[in-house]
């Protein structure tokens, strides 16, 4: 085949590429040029004011407030998952009876939309009638009822452990395509020399495994320091914004406070740490093509 | 006691704690579901009810205004569907057949694309809807959500249709067809699959997306799903929580039953058609 076809794979890319530069790419501009601008509530521009948005945005103690809650959100949920799904995957990935039933039900949360997960959650967390607190005091764990999204560090946590427990899938499923191109050969021949189970994910699996978890931590990343429906749905950020990370705050400011200027500053500083993310998710991801395909592109 | 079921019932045990607290939510979805209303706030919180009350479906439906949100959660998810593939298949194509200047830099700007996040960008977005006049316009919705999945679609097509060998294509060109005849004779009828599992994995995040919904469409009579049912829950007194599950219920389970079904060829476009 000719090696060079001349504009044809050109036109061929060039609708798809064009509205994805209008609707991503006029965002970000719009958002660098408003987040210069002093703004009305209803979104007129008056004027140029330099870095003003960023310095209010600075000295506001509600985005430190929410850039801390961001970061422990981010590095707890990415880290608690990557935990509990590399063991998972492992036995997922072993032959066993009902092996089949068991995969359908740790991929069933990655079925169900956020929004929908975390609605289940709010009814089945109320402190009156949910029935967490039923299971719980039919066990005999707990003698009263608990008000779990009242208080903004027992709602975190929460929603900490819901965030967890929707990120497994995805990661056990990194780690199930990771574990499956490992080579059988070496795990028989560390038998043969006696090695022990803990001995072989040690000095086998892990090491491995390592570029599958790096891209699981940099996609993990990436997700959850995005992820707005499970802490907008239970507690919008409440109470007395003791559970707001950036993306909540963002969003109150731009869509319920019309601070538009400030909210463009952040969105701003959000692009930027995600861009910074996934230029290094990119770097991965060219490495791993240049050490596993030499002749990959033709 | 054999290995094999030994081993199966270690496995099994390590597993429980995690099974258990998955379906714990369905658990509550469907005993809210047909629980009669005056059953739901009960002291002590108990799970047993007294009887089935498969009605809260039919109620909720008329109340909830149930219909209404199908039909723009499926309008939405299926032009979205319809525009990222029209746009996606000529551009995998392209990636997976041929060589063309730029090319590392598309691939570059794709993966990036891919991880951009719409709630980021959800101010700009709103902006250029009102600066457009599609505010309260589900087209709105086709346009971002065609946008946003094109990276994905384009990702995975692409990795399919490299699996389709060229020298079919190429015989037909010695037998005299044009690029053109042989690209409709002989490779879409190929891709059918790959392009129908991709369609359907853009369908789901269509059908789950819910931060730009929740922007753009400010009147209930366009609301899809996901914004219906957080808008039933949220800013209100008094929830009726029995509708509000036996909504949920209707929404998801049968995407979900779809989802289970064709998980396993996510693998291959997302995340892991870059890691390989």
């Amino acid at each position: 085949m000719k090696s060079f076809n001349g504009f044809k794979p050109l036109a061929m890319i060039l609708p798809g590429l064009l509205l994805a530069m209008f609707i991503i790419g006029y965002p970000v501009l719009d958002l660098a040029h408003t987040s210069l601008q002093e703004v009305s509530r209803f979104g007129q521009l008056r004027g140029f004011t330099g870095l003003d948005n960023f310095a209010e945005v600075f000295a506001d103690p509600l985005f430190w407030g929410s850039l801390e809650r961001t970061a422990i959100w981010t590095v707890t949920v990415v880290g608690g998952t990557l935990i509990i799904s590399l063991p998972i995957a492992i036995i997922l990935n072993d032959d066993f009876y009902g092996r089949g039933i068991a995969r359908v039900i740790i991929m069933l949360p990655w079925a169900i939309s956020l929004t929908m997960t975390a609605v289940v959650w709010r009814w089945a967390l109320n402190g009156r009638a949910g029935l967490l607190n039923a299971t719980l005091m039919d066990m005999g764990l707990l003698a009263e009822p608990i008000e779990w999204l009242a208080e903004a560090q027992l709602a975190f946590t929460v929603e900490i452990l819901i965030g967890i427990l929707v990120s497994i899938p995805f990661t056990t499923t990194i780690f199930l395509g990771g574990l499956s191109s490992l080579p059988q050969d070496s795990y028989e021949a560390s038998m043969v020399d006696g090695a022990t189970r803990w001995d072989q994910f040690r000095h086998i699996t892990l090491p491995l495994m390592k570029p599958f978890i790096n891209i699981a931590i940099v996609l993990n990343v990436i997700y959850v320091f995005n992820s707005l429906p499970i802490i907008w749905v239970m507690t919008e950020g409440g109470p007395a914004n003791g559970t707001d990370i950036l993306v909540t705050y963002l969003y109150k400011l731009a869509f319920r406070f019309g601070q538009i200027g400030k909210a463009s500053a952040i969105s701003l500083i959000m692009f930027g740490v995600l861009l910074l993310f996934t230029i290094i998710y990119v770097a991965l991801v060219m490495r791993g093509e240049k050490d596993s395909a030499p002749g990959e592109e033709e | 006691m054999p290995p094999m079921l030994k081993k199966s019932l270690i496995y099994w045990a390590i597993l429980s704690p995690l099974v258990v607290v998955i379906l714990f939510p369905f658990a509550v979805m469907f005993v809210t579901a047909v629980r009669p209303r005056d059953e739901l706030f009960v002291y002590p919180p108990r799970w047993g009810f007294s009887e089935f009350r498969w009605d809260n479906f039919a109620e909720m439906w008329v109340k909830t205004n149930f219909g209404e949100a199908l039909f723009n959660s499926l309008y939405v998810s299926v032009l979205s569907t319809a525009l990222a593939l029209v746009l996606s298949i000529p551009a995998a194509y392209a990636l997976s057949r041929y060589r063309f200047p730029g090319k590392g830099a598309y691939r570059t700007f794709l993966l990036m694309t891919q991880m951009m996040s719409p709630i980021v960008l959800v101010l700009g977005l709103f902006r250029l809807m009102v600066a457009l006049g599609m505010v309260n316009n589900l087209n709105s919705l086709v346009l971002t959500y065609a946008a946003f999945n094109m990276a994905f679609t384009i990702w995975m097509l692409q990795s399919y249709f490299s699996t389709i060998p060229r020298d079919l294509e190429e015989a037909a060109w010695i037998d005299g067809a044009s690029h053109f005849t042989s690209l409709v004779r002989i490779f879409l009828p190929l891709a059918v699959p790959a392009m129908a599992v991709t369609a359907i994995f853009s369908f789901i995040n269509g059908w789950n997306e819910f931060v730009l919904a929740l922007t753009m469409i400010r009147s209930s009579d366009d609301f899809t799903l996901p914004v219906q049912i957080y808008s039933q829950v949220a800013g209100r007194y008094q929830v009726e929580w029995h509708h509000v599950m036996a909504g949920t219920v209707l929404a998801t389970v049968p995407v979900a039953i779809v989802f289970s079904w064709l998980q396993k060829y996510l693998i291959r476009g997302m995340a892991l058609g870059a890691v390989k």
